[in-house]
């Protein structure tokens, strides 16, 4: 491998390498505004500017790869220099925001100038200012804010595949807005706010409700398609309040679609059912009651009945065994079948639904379940009077009206209202477990906040159900 | 070997002793400067620094907050809650803002970290009530200092 040295550290790199990914190995770090790893490189901030030796003039971090033997300095005179003049350049016309502004705290433009800048501003002129236009129901934008880095116009081009960005006027009065000020019509738009290094281009979703300082991050993974794109939950007060995409260069690389950014509504949806339901002889709707209730009433609909398991593939492959190993030993012989989207029963039927990101299949554990030998349901299957659904939120529950059916797992009470009892389990944010996505890849969720209401692992709910309600 | 002082009959009943105390304690009745006041109807004039009720700067009637959750962040005790919201005329308000006067600690940190000049500690020392105080916006938004 060849090797450069970046502020007196030798550093290895693969060629065509450039010099920011090569610092950012060997643990120096150089500020950037319109470079992004994902994208093209542009060169057009010019805060990343370093010295190299045997060059008379500055040259771009970004736009320059690294070569055997160059000597590359950070800190200089020179280098510093630029920064500080780039810094004020950059926040000639930026307003000072910071105490409304949603990226106040994970703001690029706010860490630069805390560590790159001067705390004096020379401008005394007054500022440019914008009228902003809709940008559609993701988006909101304030150009007031903008830096010019153009990262929101090349994602669309690179990566969403639409060109709807665009750049008008030149110089001071460039504007960053939609073609034709259309709304913004990809379903990947929540990325524009994750790319923005200001706070230009932030999530309506997330808008005034919490501080970024004030979050909690959890590393896991989306379960909204089969692809299983690596997410970062972020909560406060056991309430999530954002999703955002997670770095996996194999599976999502930086990105996250819309539906799977904000898939997490679900969890806090005052529809949930979070309390264990039953239909009792007299109620003609659930009513809530207590676990050992519930419990019973699941044991006596099911007692010697012919059952059928239903497991939604959104489910983990923990529990898809722990389900199978409690139809094996409480009700012997009861098939088990999984369901999830009514089109996609099998991972030879899961493919791309879009060249960029989203799956076919709308559960994250399809190629799972296959692996644990559980077979696809069939919608004209009758061959049993008790149906038992487990379902994570997002497995499309099937039409099952010739059977008695009790739900174990996550539901909306519209969509149960004719089930015999539901006991509430956890969603993908409090549990643990493991998916396999479409490429074979193992994934792991973690726990984001603590279980909801009354809600319960699956595991717990089958122990006390197979214990019959004994003391132990 | 126990030794016998003889002393003066005038050192035997203190007569001197007394004297000079009742001295003392005549000359403070009667000539020292009062340390106490006489507190509904006299009043201590305190620092304009010094640190009390809490109350929300408005101008023009209205407040200077724009929720950005800088005194809730900088508060050691915890005691301000906020919720942030959109009107037409302001583009971040709080839609509310508590203050638990029993957490408070009154160290003035927020004031301090306000950026908008927003949330200030009156001279108001009077806050004795007899159920838990939570104070809201409604209440802090009366301007009760000069500061």
């Amino acid at each position: 491998m060849p090797k450069c040295i970046i502020d007196g550290r030798e550093a290895e790199f693969k060629p065509g390498e450039n010099i920011i990914e090569v610092a950012k190995r060997v643990g120096v770090e150089i500020p950037v505004f319109c470079y992004h790893p994902g994208l093209t490189v542009v060169a057009q901030c010019r805060m990343c500017a370093v010295e190299i030796e045997k060059n008379p003039k500055l040259q771009t971090a970004c736009s320059t790869p690294a070569a055997e033997g160059m000597v590359v300095h950070t800190t200089t005179p020179k280098v510093v220099q630029n920064q500080k003049a780039i810094m004020e350049f950059l926040l000639i016309n930026h307003p000072l925001d910071c105490p409304i502004c949603d990226k106040s705290g994970e703001c690029d433009l706010q860490d630069n100038s805390y560590k790159f800048g001067s705390p004096y501003s020379r401008y005394t002129e007054e500022r440019r200012t914008y009228l902003d236009l809709d940008m559609g129901p993701v988006i909101k934008k304030n150009m007031n804010r903008c830096i010019h880095c153009t990262r929101c116009i090349r994602f669309g081009d690179e990566i969403a595949g639409i060109h709807e960005m665009v750049a008008v006027k030149r110089g001071n009065w460039t504007e960053i807005t939609t073609l034709n000020s259309k709304e913004l019509t990809t379903e990947y738009a929540g990325n524009y706010a994750d790319i923005c290094p200001t706070g230009s281009l932030t999530l309506k979703d997330f808008r005034f409700k919490k501080r970024s300082w004030f979050l909690k991050k959890t590393a896991t993974v989306c379960e909204g398609c089969s692809r299983g794109c690596n997410i970062e939950v972020q909560e406060d007060g056991n309430t999530i309040y954002r999703c955002i995409a997670r770095e996996n260069l194999e599976v999502n690389k930086y990105w996250i679609c819309d539906e799977g950014r904000f898939n997490y509504h679900y969890v806090h949806d005052s529809a949930r059912v979070l309390e264990p339901a039953t239909k009792g002889a007299t109620a003609a709707s659930l009513t809530s009651t207590t676990w050992e209730q519930g419990l019973e009433v699941a044991r006596n609909v099911s007692a010697g009945k012919k059952v059928v398991f239903l497991v939604g593939s959104d489910l983990t492959l923990e529990e898809g065994q722990q389900i199978l190993d409690f139809a094996k030993s409480k009700y012997t012989s009861a098939p088990v079948y999984h369901f999830g989207t009514p089109t996609v029963k099998t991972t030879q039927e899961d493919g791309e639904a879009d060249p960029i990101l989203k799956m076919k299949s709308k559960t994250s554990n399809l190629n799972g379940m296959e692996k644990l030998g559980i077979k696809p349901f069939d919608p004209s299957f009758t061959g049993a009077e008790v149906a038992i659904v487990f379902r994570g939120g997002r497995a499309k529950l099937p039409e099952l009206k010739s059977m008695k059916r009790i739900g174990v797992g996550v539901f909306n009470l519209p969509q149960v209202e004719s089930y015999e009892a539901i006991l509430p389990s956890l969603s993908f944010v409090e549990k643990s477990g493991t998916i396999i996505n479409f490429q074979g890849k193992e994934q792991k969720l973690k726990p984001a906040i603590r279980p909801l209401g009354q809600s319960k692992a699956i595991a717990e709910i089958l122990m006390v159900w197979a214990n019959g309600g004994k003391k132990a | 070997m126990l030794v016998k002082h003889k002393k003066s009959i005038w050192y035997e009943f203190y007569v001197i002793d007394i004297a000079k105390g009742l001295f003392i304690t005549m000359r403070n009745m009667l000539f020292a400067p009062n340390v106490t006041i006489e507190y509904p109807e006299v009043r201590r004039n305190y620092s304009d620094r010094f640190r009390g009720m809490h109350y929300i700067k408005s101008v023009n009637g209205v407040e200077n907050c724009t929720a950005c959750m800088l005194c809730p962040t900088v508060c050691p005790a915890e005691c301000i809650h906020i919720e942030a919201g959109e009107r037409p005329d302001k583009e971040k308000y709080p839609v509310k803002f508590e203050v638990d006067l029993l957490r408070c600690c009154f160290c003035g940190m927020c004031e301090e970290a306000c950026p908008k000049d927003a949330i200030k500690l009156s001279n108001i020392y009077e806050m004795s009530v007899s159920q838990r105080t939570v104070y809201d916006k409604s209440y802090l938004a009366e301007q009760r200092g000069n500061k």
